[in-house]
């Protein structure tokens, strides 16, 4: 009687665990792939802004080129330069303060335009303590024109 | 686009006139305007700080145009959305709005309060818009301030069904303009 039963139990208990054994997988796989992509949305959400300080510039030119290309043909050069990194060298005109925040201007000598670069806080100091008409390097994401050419996120470069 | 050469008639029209009168004329290139979306999920508000702004003291008249890619985000994933997706930044990099302030020359210390009106242009769409403003005229200049309400789908912006929780339907802008004389 009791090996009987013993040999009808063992397949049965294997078997019910082989069962439980897959369920238990899906479930762990499914969980893991939530997680993993819990983790992706969430990394992907927050993901930070361009590090102008760590990129390299896509165009590096002066100032003046660059408003002489906007003015000769805006569309192109927009699309050309807008969300991407630049560097110009130019000469200051303006430094200002605006909200908290630094704003370089660097005029063309030629045109009434000039290249308005709104600098990113920790440059501050730096930028305070230049003198007008000092030749500057300035990196920044450019973001268009409108009478003058408008940069963001800008850091010194020297 | 029949408004944007209105706009642009308008500021070469200042520019030109500079000469002549130019103390009639006031402008600002670091005027500032956010928008703020609220909805149950997020959210959402951007500034631009380098909005740029003409006033004609003499007929009340205003032009006003700013970048779309000027609009800074707390998330650059929202900066990218908004621009790549929603206004289509690379198609319409400007938002411009031409109008006038109604009965500015009655403006003073004590009346401070006026009605801007005038068209709105955003994503290529015009929409007239009017809004209250506050109007302060001292020796530094002209300041303009004041919020108004849009409907983002007036302007043909499409939003994808699976963030349309996150983006409310109506957008309140804010705005803030310091003029100075222009010379």
């Amino acid at each position: 009687m009791l090996l009987n039963v013993g040999s009808i139990k063992v397949p049965l208990i294997t078997k019910d665990l082989k069962v439980k054994g897959r369920k238990f997988k899906i479930i762990i796989g499914f969980f893991l792939t939530a997680i993993i992509g819990l983790i992706v949305s969430l990394y992907y959400y927050n993901k930070p802004h361009v590090n102008v300080e760590k990129s390299t510039a896509v165009y590096s030119l002066t100032a003046q080129n660059l408003i002489k290309e906007y003015r000769s043909n805006e569309k192109n050069t927009n699309e050309k330069y807008t969300e991407r990194v630049i560097q110009i060298e130019g000469d200051v005109y303006e430094i200002s303060t605006l909200r908290g925040n630094t704003v370089v201007t660097l005029k063309d000598s030629v045109s009434e335009s000039s290249i308005i670069c709104h600098m990113q806080a920790e440059d501050t100091k730096k930028v305070l303590s230049l003198k007008k008409g000092a030749r500057v390097t300035i990196k920044g994401v450019c973001t268009g024109y409108l009478l003058d050419v408008i940069m963001v996120r800008c850091i010194l470069v020297e | 686009m029949n408004n944007m050469r209105g706009f642009y008639f308008i500021v070469f029209g200042i520019l030109l006139m500079h000469n002549i009168s130019a103390q009639d004329k006031y402008l600002t290139k670091e005027g500032f305007v956010s928008f703020f979306s609220h909805s149950i999920v997020e959210d959402i508000k951007a500034d631009n700080n380098q909005v740029l702004s003409i006033v004609d003291t003499k007929t009340g008249k205003i032009a006003i145009q700013l970048l779309m890619r000027s609009f800074m985000f707390e998330k650059a994933l929202m900066r990218e959305h908004f621009n790549e997706n929603y206004v289509e930044s690379y198609k319409f990099p400007k938002a411009t709005f031409s109008g006038e302030i109604r009965n500015f020359e009655e403006l003073d210390e004590t009346n401070t309060i006026s009605e801007i009106v005038g068209i709105l242009t955003v994503h290529g769409k015009e929409k007239e818009i009017s809004s209250k403003v506050t109007v302060i005229i001292d020796e530094n200049g002209i300041t303009l301030s004041g919020d108004f309400k849009v409907e983002v789908a007036d302007f043909d912006i499409k939003i994808p069904a699976i963030v349309t929780n996150n983006i409310a339907k109506t957008i309140k802008v804010s705005f803030e303009l310091h003029h100075e004389p222009y010379n």
